[in-house]
C-alpha cells in the first residue's frame, strides 16, 4: 500500500541526524576544490592555485631582485648560492565565495513510503554536506539570507545551528518558498535545492534578480517519487500542502497522464528560467542515494568554473 | 416442522430478508470514505477538470460483510428458537394439561413446567383454551381458561412431597373429555408406577377415545431413599431407582438436626434398581444424624428423616450405696458412666431421690444398671420386672449388698456370701479371665492378662448355668451371668463395678462388654418398646413441627397438615406431610416411603397414546448471540472501512486498533448472556513488610522513634548492647532491635517496646495512641522513660517529658500504677534486684499495682499479677545506660557513675525482658519450696 504522509515540525526541524548525514556524505568525496574563473579582483586568499605569483603558501618561483623593491622580499638562502639576488615569489591564491539556499518550507516536508528520506532531510543533507567539502576544499560557504559566508572547520555544525535559528525564528510564520531576491556579488556562486513547486515565471524573476550582478548558481531540484510517477489509483483526496486546498479524484489512475505532461511541463520552464540567467539545473529524487547528487553537483561545481575559464 | 430443531418467535420478521437486494445496492453505489493524500505538486493538476468521477465499487467482502450483518440483524429480530418446545395440540381443540406434582418428579421440576408451558403457549397461538391439573389436586374440576391464566397457575405449582393417588383425578378429566370429545390431554408423568398408574392409564384410554392422549414421560428415573437401620457398627439405608438408566452412583449425606454435614457415603447400583449406602461412623456420630439425603438429588423421596427410634440407647444407672456420694471417683456409678458415655445416652437417678428405680423407668431409659443392689422391692420391683418383660435391659452388679441377700431378678440362683480368693484367709491367689466361649456375646473380645478378681459372688450349681454364663473366670465359676425374660433380659456381673472385688471395671474390656450388652439390647427390645410407648401415650397426638416440601428441604408445615397419631407408623401423604412430629426434644419423624418401599417404573404398554419423552434440550434463544455477532462484525466493518481510508496507515497505529479490536471484541463476548462469569471477588494483597515478617519469626526489641536524633541513637545502641547481653547471659537471644513508629507500624511482633520520652515532639496522632492502647491490652508491655529524673523533685512541679507523658496517656486505658514493691516478680525474673537503675539512680519506676499481700498466708518472696504490666514507667534513663559500643565501650557518662551502676543497669534490663517474656512464671519458681513442702504433706 502506498502511503505518504507531511512531516510533523518536530520531525522536519534541522537536528543532529543532518549534521551526522552531511559529514559522513562529505567525508566519502575527495576534497572538493572549485576552480575559480576570476581571480585578479579577488583579494581573499584560498587554496586555488592562481597559476600566478601573489600572495599564497605555496611557492611559486625565485626571480631575480630588481631595483626598487623591498628589501625585506629577498630570499637570502636562495641568493647566497651566487652573487644575484633572489625574490621568493609565492603563489597567489584566493578563496570563492558561495551560499547555499535550502528550501525548508512545508512541500519540502514530504515523505512517501517509496522514498528514503523526505524531501527536506535530502536537502539538508545534500546542502551542509557540499558546505563541507567547500570549506574542506578552503572555499567560504554561507547560507543566503541568514548567515555571512564563513570558512571554519566545523562549517557544518555552524550552518546547523544557524538553521536552527532560523526554524525558531520562523516557527510562526513557516520557510519561505524562495530565497531572498538580493542580487549577489559578482564571482559568488548559489546552490539552490529545494522541489521549486513555485510558478516558473515567478522563479525566473527571482532568478534574474540574484544573478544580476553576475553571481553563477546551480539548482538542485529534489522530488519524491511519487511525485514523479504518481501511482495513485482508486478513489482518493489529494491535499495541497502549501495551500491545504482539497482535490478528489474518483479515479486517480485517470489523472495520471495529465500531471506527467505537467510536470514535465514545469520542469521544463524551471530548467529554461535557470538557463536564461547561467544556472545549472539537475534533479534529484530522494529515492536515490545522496552520493549521486554530491557528485554530480561537485562536478558541475567545476565545470561551471570550466565553463567560465573557457568564456 | 422443520428438520432442523430451530424455530422463530417472530416468523414474520423474517420479511426484511427481503431488503437484503436493496441494501446491496445502496452499499454497492456508496464507497467507503477515500483516502486523503497530502501531495505537494497538487497545484498542477488543481485546474484540471474533473474527469471520470464514477468512485471505485465497494469491495466485494465489505459488501458481503454488510450484507451478513443486516441479514443478521433480520434473523435477530426473528427472534430465532433453537430446540423450540413443540405443542401437542394443534386445532382449537382444548388442552388439558395433567401434572404429575409427586416428588419424583421435583427433579425435573423446572423443566416439566417448561414442557407445560410450552404447550400452553402452543395452545393460545392457534386460539385453543387451556387447562392444568395436578395428580395431587384429586377431584377438582379442571377450568378452561386462556393461556396467560394457565401459565400463572403452572407457575405456581410446586411438587408436593408425598406420591399421590391419580385415580382422583378420574372423575375431572372424564368432565373434560364429555364437554370435549375431541380435546387434548397432555399428561407429563413422573414415570412412577405408583399411584395407581396403570389403572389410571388405562381409564384414561377409555376416556379419551376421540381426543388425543400424549404422554411426555423423564427419561431419568428419580432416585429415593428408604429404610434406614442404625445397625451395630453401621448405619446402612436404601438407594431406589425405578429404572436402570440414570447415574449408576453417588453420594448419600447425613445431616445433623441443625443441617450440618456429619458423613457421606458412596453408593452404585451396578444392574439393580436397588442399593445400599453404608455410614460406618463412630455410634456417636450415627446417633446425631437426623437426616440421609442424596446429593444433587432435589426431592423430598431423596430425604430420610431419622429421629429417636434410630437414636442409641439410654442407660440409667443406680447404685445402691448412699455413701458413695462422699467420694464420687470411687463409686461404682462413676466407673459405669465413664464406660457408658461414649456409645449411650447415661441417665442417674438425683441423689437422695425416694424412688430412683421409678424415676429411671419413667425417663424411658432402655437399659437399666443396678451396681450393688441387694434388693429391690414393692413396686419398683414390679416395674422393673415387667421393664424387662417387654424388652428392656437389667443389668446388675454385685457387692456386698447383693451377697447378703437378693431379690429374684438375677439370672441365676445366689449363694449367700460369696467368695474371697488372695484374701489372708485364702490359698487362692485372684483369679485371671478365662477366654470367652464361643456361645458368648463376648466372644471375640480379647481378654486382657491384667485382669484379676479377688472377689465374687457365687452362682449355685444348678442345671443349666453353663448356658447362661456369658463369661467365666479361670477355674470356671461364672462371672458374668444373662437370662432372657420375655422380650428383654437380665444380666449379672458376679463383681462390683467398681474396683474394690477386681479390677476390670479398669480394663478396656469392660467397656467392650457393656458395648455389646447395649448392641444386644437394643436388637431384642426395638419394636417392642415402641408398643409400650405407644400403649402409654395412646391417645396422644403429635403436631407437625416442620415438613418437606416436594424439593426436599425442611420448613414450616403446610396449614393442611394434620397432626399423627403418637403410634403413627404409615408412609406420608397429603394429611400427613414428611417432616418432624411432635416437641422438639421428641421428634418422630414421617418419612416420603415406607421402611421396605421399591420403586416401580410406570407400564404404558399396550395404551394409544402419543408418547413424548421430556425434552432434554433446552429450548436456546439465539437472539443475544446473534446480537453479539453483529456488534463483532460491525467492530470488524468500521476496522475496515479505517483501512480502506488510510486510517491506519503506520504500523504502531494498526498495531493500536488490533489491540481495541480485541478489547472490544472481548467486551462483547463478555457482555453476552452466557460468558458472564462472576466477578472474582479482588483478592485483597497483604502487604507484608518484610520487617514485619523479620518480626514475626524472631522476638526482638523495639524502641519507638521520637524523632529525636540523640535520644534515637542512645535508645537504638542501648537496646543494641542489652540485646548483646541477653544473648549472652540468657537463653534468649533476641534479633536486632527496631525502631518502630506506633502510627504506621504494627506493633503486635514486639514484646517489649521502650519510649523514650521526648517533651519537645508533638504527641502522635490519635490512631498511633489507639494502637498503643490495643497493644498494651494485647498484652505487650511499654516502658516509658522520662529521663528526667535529675530535673524532677518529689512535690516539685511537673517535668514537661511527665506532663508529655500525661497528655499522651489521657487516651489510654492505663491500670492502676505504684511503684516496683520489693517483692514484685518484675525485680526477681532474672537477677535479684532492688530497682531499676539507669544513667541516673534516683528515679522512681512504676508498674502495674498488683494484687493485694493475701493477708492469710506466710510472706511470700515474691508476687506477681495474672499477668504482665503492659506499661513501666521509669525516669532514670535506661538506655542510656545500657548503650555501649562495638566493642562495648560505655557511650554516655553515668550519674554518680561506676562499673557498678552500669552493671545494675544492665541486669535490669535484663529483668525487664524476661519479665515481659515469661510473665508470673518466676513467682511460682520462687515457691517451688513451699509447693513441694505442701505437696509432701
Amino acid at each position: 500500500m502506498l502511503t505518504a504522509r507531511v512531516l510533523t515540525r518536530s520531525e522536519s526541524a534541522t537536528a543532529p541526524r543532518h549534521q551526522e548525514g552531511a559529514l559522513a556524505l562529505a567525508r566519502r568525496l575527495p576534497s572538493l576544490v572549485a576552480s575559480a574563473k576570476e581571480l585578479a579582483a579577488s583579494v581573499m586568499h584560498g587554496v586555488h592555485g592562481r597559476r600566478r605569483a601573489g600572495t599564497g603558501e605555496n611557492f611559486w618561483q625565485f626571480r631575480p631582485f630588481t631595483f626598487g623593491e623591498s628589501v625585506q622580499r629577498i630570499d637570502w638562502r636562495r641568493s647566497a648560492r651566487d652573487d644575484r639576488l633572489y625574490v621568493r615569489e609565492r603563489e597567489w591564491e584566493a578563496a570563492h565565495t558561495i551560499f547555499l539556499w535550502m528550501d525548508l518550507s512545508p512541500s519540502m516536508a514530504f515523505l512517501s513510503s517509496m522514498a528514503r528520506q523526505s524531501k527536506a532531510d535530502r536537502a539538508l543533507v545534500l546542502g551542509l554536506a557540499t558546505a563541507d567539502l567547500l570549506v574542506r576544499g578552503g572555499e567560504r560557504v554561507g547560507l543566503l539570507g541568514m548567515t555571512r559566508a564563513i570558512a571554519a572547520r566545523n562549517i557544518v555544525e555552524r550552518l546547523a545551528e544557524a538553521l536552527v535559528v532560523e526554524d525558531l525564528r520562523m516557527s510562526s510564520a513557516g520557510h519561505p518558498d524562495f530565497p531572498s531576491d538580493e542580487p549577489l556579488p559578482q564571482r559568488t556562486q548559489v546552490i539552490l535545492i529545494s522541489d521549486f513547486l513555485v510558478a516558473p515565471d515567478a522563479l525566473a524573476t527571482r532568478l534574474r534578480c540574484i544573478a544580476s550582478n553576475g553571481a553563477r548558481g546551480h539548482l538542485v531540484m529534489i522530488a519524491d517519487p511519487v511525485e514523479e510517477t504518481f501511482p495513485f489509483e482508486g478513489h482518493t483526496e489529494f491535499l495541497d500542502v502549501d495551500s491545504g486546498a482539497l482535490f478528489r479524484a474518483g479515479r486517480a489512475e485517470a489523472y495520471r497522464p495529465d500531471y506527467v505532461a505537467r510536470l514535465a511541463r514545469h520542469r521544463e520552464r524551471v530548467r529554461n528560467a535557470a538557463r536564461e540567467v547561467g544556472f545549472s539545473f539537475a534533479l534529484h529524487r530522494t529515492d536515490a542515494p545522496p552520493a549521486t547528487a554530491l557528485l554530480a553537483l561537485r562536478g558541475r561545481l567545476e565545470a561551471n568554473v570550466d565553463i567560465g575559464a573557457v568564456a | 416442522m422443520s428438520f432442523l430443531p430451530l424455530a422463530f418467535s417472530a416468523p414474520l420478521a423474517l420479511i426484511g430478508l427481503a431488503l437484503l437486494p436493496v441494501i446491496y445496492y445502496l452499499l454497492r453505489i456508496t464507497p467507503p470514505r477515500p483516502r486523503q493524500i497530502p501531495f505537494p505538486p497538487l497545484k498542477l493538476i488543481l485546474d484540471i477538470e474533473p474527469k471520470d468521477e464514477t468512485p471505485a465499487r465497494t469491495p466485494w467482502w465489505l459488501l458481503a460483510l454488510r450484507l451478513a450483518i443486516a441479514a443478521l440483524i433480520v434473523l435477530a429480530m426473528a427472534g430465532p428458537i433453537w430446540n423450540p418446545q413443540h405443542g401437542g395440540a394443534d386445532g382449537k381443540e382444548p388442552l388439558l394439561v395433567l401434572l404429575d406434582d409427586s416428588w419424583a418428579a421435583a427433579p425435573t421440576w423446572e423443566q416439566r413446567l417448561k414442557v407445560a408451558l410450552a404447550q400452553v403457549d402452543d395452545a393460545a397461538r392457534q386460539g385453543a383454551p387451556t387447562a392444568v391439573v395436578t395428580a395431587s389436586e384429586g377431584a377438582r374440576e379442571a377450568v378452561l381458561s386462556d393461556a396467560s391464566h394457565t401459565a400463572q397457575k403452572l407457575r405456581a405449582l410446586k411438587p408436593v412431597p408425598f406420591l399421590p393417588d391419580r385415580m382422583n383425578l378420574v372423575a375431572p378429566i372424564e368432565h373434560f373429555f364429555t364437554e370435549h370429545p375431541r380435546g387434548h390431554l397432555t399428561w407429563i408423568s413422573d414415570g412412577l408406577a405408583s399411584g395407581q398408574t396403570r389403572p389410571f392409564a388405562e381409564k384414561l384410554a377409555e376416556l379419551a377415545k376421540n381426543g388425543e392422549v400424549e404422554i411426555v414421560n423423564g427419561e431419568r428415573s428419580p432416585l429415593a431413599l428408604a429404610g434406614a437401620a442404625n445397625e451395630a457398627s453401621v448405619l446402612n439405608v436404601n438407594v431406589l431407582r425405578a429404572t436402570n438408566d440414570g447415574p449408576q452412583q453417588g453420594r448419600v449425606r447425613a445431616l445433623d438436626l441443625k443441617g450440618v454435614q456429619i458423613g457421606d457415603a458412596p453408593f452404585a447400583f451396578g444392574n439393580a434398581t436397588e442399593t445400599q449406602a453404608r455410614f460406618d461412623l463412630p455410634i456417636e456420630l450415627r446417633n446425631d444424624i437426623a437426616r440421609l439425603e442424596i446429593a444433587g438429588e432435589r426431592s423430598a423421596g431423596a430425604v430420610t428423616l431419622l429421629d429417636e427410634r434410630w437414636k442409641r440407647r439410654r442407660v440409667g444407672i443406680v447404685s445402691g450405696a448412699t455413701a458413695d456420694v462422699a467420694q464420687p471417683l470411687l463409686a461404682p456409678s462413676y466407673y459405669l458412666q465413664r464406660a457408658l458415655q461414649p456409645f449411650a445416652d447415661v441417665r442417674e437417678a438425683r441423689p437422695g431421690i425416694a424412688d430412683p428405680i421409678g424415676a429411671l423407668l419413667d425417663d424411658n431409659v432402655n437399659v437399666m444398671v443396678l451396681a450393688d443392689v441387694g434388693v429391690v422391692a414393692g413396686l419398683a420391683h414390679d416395674r422393673l420386672q415387667s421393664f424387662i418383660e417387654d424388652g428392656g435391659a437389667l443389668v446388675r452388679f454385685a457387692g456386698t449388698r447383693l451377697a447378703g441377700s437378693s431379690d429374684d431378678l438375677v439370672p441365676v440362683a445366689l449363694r449367700r456370701g460369696g467368695r474371697t480368693l488372695g484374701g489372708s484367709l485364702s490359698w487362692d491367689t485372684p483369679k485371671k479371665l478365662a477366654p470367652f466361649d464361643r456361645t458368648s456375646p463376648f466372644f471375640g473380645l480379647a481378654v486382657p492378662d491384667e485382669v484379676t478378681v479377688s472377689r465374687q459372688v457365687l452362682a449355685e450349681p444348678e442345671a443349666g448355668l453353663p448356658a447362661r454364663t456369658w463369661a467365666a473366670l479361670a477355674d470356671g465359676t461364672p462371672l458374668v451371668t444373662a437370662e432372657r425374660q420375655g422380650k428383654g433380659m437380665l444380666v449379672l456381673f458376679h463383681v462390683t463395678a467398681d474396683t474394690t472385688w477386681s479390677n476390670l471395671p479398669l480394663s478396656g474390656l469392660f467397656v467392650d462388654m457393656l458395648r455389646k450388652i447395649l448392641a444386644i439390647s437394643a436388637d431384642t427390645g426395638k419394636t417392642d418398646e415402641d408398643a409400650t410407648s405407644a400403649a402409654k401415650q395412646q391417645a396422644a397426638t403429635l403436631a407437625p413441627l416442620s415438613t418437606l416440601d416436594g424439593f426436599g428441604a425442611l420448613g414450616p408445615p403446610p396449614s393442611t397438615a394434620k397432626p399423627i397419631p403418637a403410634n403413627f407408623t404409615d408412609v406420608a401423604g397429603a394429611d400427613h406431610p414428611p417432616g418432624f412430629y411432635g416437641p422438639p426434644d421428641a421428634l418422630v419423624a414421617v418419612n416420603p416411603l415406607a421402611l421396605d418401599a421399591k420403586l416401580q417404573a410406570a407400564d404404558f404398554s399396550g395404551l394409544n397414546f402419543r408418547r413424548e419423552p421430556l425434552n432434554a434440550g433446552e429450548p436456546i434463544d439465539l437472539r443475544p448471540w446473534l446480537i453479539a455477532a453483529v456488534i463483532a462484525l460491525l467492530i470488524v466493518d468500521a476496522l475496515a472501512s479505517l483501512f480502506l481510508s488510510g486510517g491506519v496507515p503506520l504500523r504502531r497505529q494498526r498495531r493500536a486498533a488490533i489491540a481495541g479490536l480485541v478489547a472490544l471484541f472481548a467486551f462483547g463476548t463478555a457482555t453476552m448472556p452466557s460468558f458472564v462469569v462472576p466477578a472474582r471477588a479482588e483478592e485483597r494483597a497483604q502487604q507484608i513488610s518484610p520487617r514485619d515478617l523479620e518480626s514475626a519469626l524472631t522476638t526482638r526489641l523495639a524502641y519507638v522513634v521520637t524523632g529525636d536524633a540523640q535520644a534515637d541513637e542512645a535508645s537504638r545502641a542501648g537496646l543494641t548492647s542489652l540485646t548483646r547481653a541477653l544473648a549472652a547471659r540468657t537463653s534468649l537471644t533476641p534479633g536486632d532491635p527496631v525502631g518502630v513508629d506506633p502510627a504506621r507500624d504494627e506493633l503486635v511482633f514486639y514484646p517489649l517496646i521502650y519510649w523514650p520520652v521526648v517533651a519537645g515532639k508533638p504527641l502522635p496522632p490519635q490512631n498511633a495512641i489507639n494502637k498503643i492502647a490495643t497493644f498494651m491490652k494485647q498484652g505487650g508491655t511499654i516502658i516509658f522513660d522520662t529521663r528526667d529524673a535529675l530535673a524532677s523533685r518529689p512535690g516539685g512541679p511537673m517535668t514537661p517529658e511527665a506532663r508529655w507523658l500525661r497528655d499522651l496517656l489521657a487516651g489510654v486505658d492505663v491500670p492502676e500504677l505504684e511503684p516496683v514493691p520489693h517483692d514484685h516478680v518484675i525485680t526477681k525474673t532474672f537477677y535479684l534486684l532492688d530497682g531499676f537503675i539507669g544513667r541516673t539512680t534516683i528515679g522512681q519506676t512504676w508498674i502495674e499495682a498488683l494484687p493485694p499481700e493475701p493477708s492469710d498466708g506466710t510472706p511470700r518472696p515474691a508476687r506477681a499479677g495474672d499477668s504482665v504490666s503492659p506499661i513501666v514507667i521509669t525516669s532514670n534513663d535506661l538506655a542510656a545506660a545500657w548503650a555501649a559500643d562495638r566493642n562495648g565501650e560505655p557511650l554516655y557518662p553515668l550519674v554518680p557513675g561506676g562499673t557498678r551502676q552500669r552493671e545494675l543497669a544492665i541486669r535490669g534490663g535484663i529483668n525487664l525482658a524476661i519479665y515481659t517474656l515469661t510473665g508470673n512464671y518466676k513467682s511460682d519458681v520462687v515457691h517451688v519450696r513451699d509447693l513441694l513442702d505442701r505437696l509432701g504433706h
